[in-house]
Order: structure tokens, then C-alpha cells, then sequence
């Protein structure tokens, strides 16, 4: 797997944003101090196209693979995410050599869809059992409506990119194991069932993560770094305690400067890591999501670099 | 024994005690609805239904309040237990007057 990640250069602060949703001066502190949310990215005047043309151009692996792309996913957190009838994915293959590929979006795991589109991806290809054959799984989203700007008292969404070249086999990134846990039980809108949510959020992640590094036939303390997404500090916090793994290891250094980014932020991430050189060779490391929307979703990844 | 257990052990009863005074007398405001009889011993989730959000505004309720800074780094799930697990956890880490 080959990994690469765009975000435009347009920062707001979330305190433009507190008028649009009325938010009061106490969250916005609670929003500052605790989740540690500060700016969030924006591309005003530019298009989906253009964000996840951002994160293709920096895919260095596909120059030249094209023709061995059979598959092309695009991991959402939101069903929708441009008006009809744009279909952005399609004009992007148009324009990069890719317009031979299946297209196709990957969803309803909410923010966690972007593994699950990896995974989607594996199978595929294995399904295919062509040993040439490549997918790449792409995610990043406009925050173009309210419920994609702002997650309630949790986290405000920014917009960026990313795109991943999956192969069956390959020397790294190797993907070891999977483990999601779809809690259907959270598609209402029942106060208590929010406050429920709140409880469990942190453990469920937690889990999920345990569960992934079992699989891989691995222990936590094996595990060099933790790849997360970019809901807040506070949650990642409680799950570091859950698992009593060390916070200085979960790459957190994008949240206060470009947001939640949708299904993109452990790829943003990983690049994020890998630049800093946190990444060694031959160490396993854990990317994990969770989302709610229509149900909660709380996923999962280990990996060998 | 960690470094938190000693400041634990450290905690000026007094100091507890205003803090869950305090705590108890914001309830009200930050739920925003009457809270009668709570006490050290008043879970905060379970009995009085708080969100992990609210939680946070009454840490900085009574920052406001005292006069204080709370460091919150080390502020987790757990301090939210009941009113004094929290008063608890606000004892240890008040952030001396620079």
C-alpha cells in the first residue's frame, strides 16, 4: 500500500463557525481547551475534484501504473457528498488514465469507511486473483452542508484528501488484519442513547483496536504508533488510557490545524508520521477510525511498515 | 505508587470539601434543571444523566468560579464518576499561581 494525502492551505478558525450552529462561549472553550480543535481546512473557492485530485497528484507509486488499476474506491463518510449529478471519481479517472477502472463508493461505516474501503479493496483483488492488479481507494469530502461541518459537541470536520494504492501482495505497507464493530443500536436520535454513546465510544475504539492487533498475532506493546482519525484529543486521550498505551504515540499533530477530515484523516496522518519519521521499517503500527451517523461504526487496521 | 496517588494522598480535606460544594452548587446551572440532595457520593452520569460535554463545562465553571486553573491534561472518564472522584481530581491538579 502506498500512501498520499492533501490538504489545501485555507485555514478558519472554528470560532467563524459558532454563529452558524449558535454555539455559546463555553463550548467554544470546552471545543479549544479540552478537545484541542482550533483551525479547521478549507478550500473555498475549489471542488471535490480538485481535493482528491490533490492527493492523486501526490501519489508517486501510480505514475505509470495506471493501466494495472482495476479498481477505484472512494471511501465516504456522508452518502452524498457532491449535488447531482456531479460525480467527481469519474471525472478525476477521466483525467488521470484511469477512466478503464470500476468505480465505485464505499460507505455506511461513516468516518471508519476509509478501512473498510481498504479491506473492500484486498478482496477485490483477491477475488480477481490477477497478480498485476491494483485498486486505489481514495476519500475526502466537502463540508458543504451543516452536518458536514460540525459533529455535535465532538468534533468539526475539515476538508482534505487522501489516496492509497492497494496491491494483493506487496513488501510494505502490509496490511495484517482488520477488525470492525458496527453498533447499530446508535441509529436514533434518543438522548440517552447519545449520552450511551458518549459512555462507550472510547472503550468500543479501544476494543476494536485490541481486537485488530490479536488478529495480527500481535500485543499492544508491539504496536509502534497508533494512526488515528481526527475526532478531538479528549477521545483519543481515554483511549490511550483504556489501553494504557503511551499518548506520545498517537500521531495527534493534525487535529488542531485542519480537522476532522472526514474518512482522509488516517491517511493525512500516516503521511504525517511517516514524514517525521516515526515509521520504521519492519514495525508493526495500528490505523483506527470511528463514525456515527445512521449507527456507529469503530474500526481497526494493523499494519507493517 | 504512581504520581497521581501521591497528590491523592495529599488532598487538603477542607479544599475537598469547598470543591464539593461548589461542584454541587453548579449542577443546577450547567444541567439546567433543579438537582436536589447530591452529595460527594452523586454519580454524575448515571444519576444526574450528565454528558461528557457538560462534564467539561463544569470543570470551567468553576475555574470561573475559584478563581483557578485546573490543569485538565490528565482529566478522564473516571473523574467523572461522582462528584467527589471529581472534586478529587481538581484538588490534585490545580495549576499553582505563576
Amino acid at each position: 500500500m502506498a500512501v498520499s494525502g492533501f490538504v489545501p492551505p485555507g485555514r478558519m478558525p472554528i470560532e467563524d463557525l459558532a454563529d452558524r450552529f449558535g454555539l455559546t462561549a463555553m463550548q467554544m472553550k470546552i471545543f479549544r481547551r479540552y478537545h484541542k480543535l482550533g483551525e479547521v481546512a478549507r478550500d473555498p473557492h475549489g471542488s471535490l475534484l480538485d481535493l482528491l485530485r490533490g492527493a492523486v497528484g501526490g501519489l508517486e507509486a501510480l505514475r505509470g501504473q495506471e493501466h494495472r488499476v482495476r479498481y477505484v474506491l472512494h471511501a465516504r463518510t456522508f452518502p452524498t457528498v457532491v449535488p447531482y449529478p456531479h460525480n467527481p471519481v469519474h471525472e478525476l479517472c477521466q483525467e488521470v488514465g484511469l477512466g478503464h477502472a470500476t468505480v465505485l463508493a464505499v460507505g455506511h461505516h461513516a468516518c471508519a469507511s476509509g478501512l473498510l474501503a481498504i479491506d473492500t479493496a484486498g478482496r477485490l483483488l483477491d477475488a480477481d486473483a490477477d497478480p498485476d492488479g491494483l485498486a486505489l481507494v481514495l476519500a475526502g469530502e466537502k463540508a458543504f452542508t451543516g452536518e458536514a461541518q460540525m459533529v455535535r459537541d465532538t468534533s468539526f470536520f475539515g476538508e482534505g484528501a487522501s489516496a492509497c494504492l492497494v496491491a494483493r501482495s506487496g513488501e510494505r505497507d502490509r496490511l495484517l488484519s482488520y477488525a470492525t464493530d458496527l453498533r447499530g443500536e446508535f441509529d436514533t436520535d434518543v438522548e440517552e442513547v447519545a449520552l450511551e454513546f458518549q459512555r462507550v465510544y472510547a472503550d468500543t475504539l479501544a476494543a476494536a483496536i485490541q481486537a485488530a492487533v490479536e488478529r495480527a498475532g500481535l500485543r499492544m506493546d508491539a504496536i509502534g504508533l497508533i494512526v488515528p482519525h481526527n475526532v478531538n484529543h479528549v477521545a483519543w486521550h481515554q483511549v490511550c488510557r483504556t489501553l494504557d498505551y503511551p499518548r506520545d504515540r498517537v500521531v495527534l499533530d493534525n487535529v488542531a490545524t485542519v480537522g476532522h477530515l472526514f474518512c482522509a484523516d488516517t491517511f493525512v496522518n500516516y503521511r504525517t508520521a511517516q514524514e517525521r519519521g516515526l515509521l520504521r521499517p519492519g514495525e508493526p503500527y495500528v490505523m483506527a477510525a470511528a463514525g456515527a451517523g445512521l449507527g456507529a461504526a469503530f474500526s481497526a487496521m494493523a499494519f507493517q511498515h | 505508587m504512581t504520581e497521581r496517588d501521591t497528590a491523592l494522598t495529599a488532598i487538603d480535606p477542607a479544599l475537598r470539601e469547598q470543591l464539593v460544594d461548589n461542584i454541587c452548587s453548579l449542577l443546577p446551572h450547567v444541567l439546567k434543571r433543579e438537582v436536589t440532595g447530591a452529595t460527594a457520593d452523586t454519580t454524575l452520569m448515571e444519576a444526574l444523566g450528565m454528558s461528557s460535554t457538560t462534564g467539561l463545562e463544569l470543570v470551567l465553571e468553576l475555574e470561573e468560579r475559584l478563581e483557578l486553573e485546573i490543569s485538565v491534561e490528565e482529566l478522564g472518564r473516571g473523574d467523572f464518576g461522582t462528584v467527589g472522584s471529581l472534586a478529587d481530581y481538581i484538588a490534585g491538579n490545580l495549576v499553582p499561581e505563576a
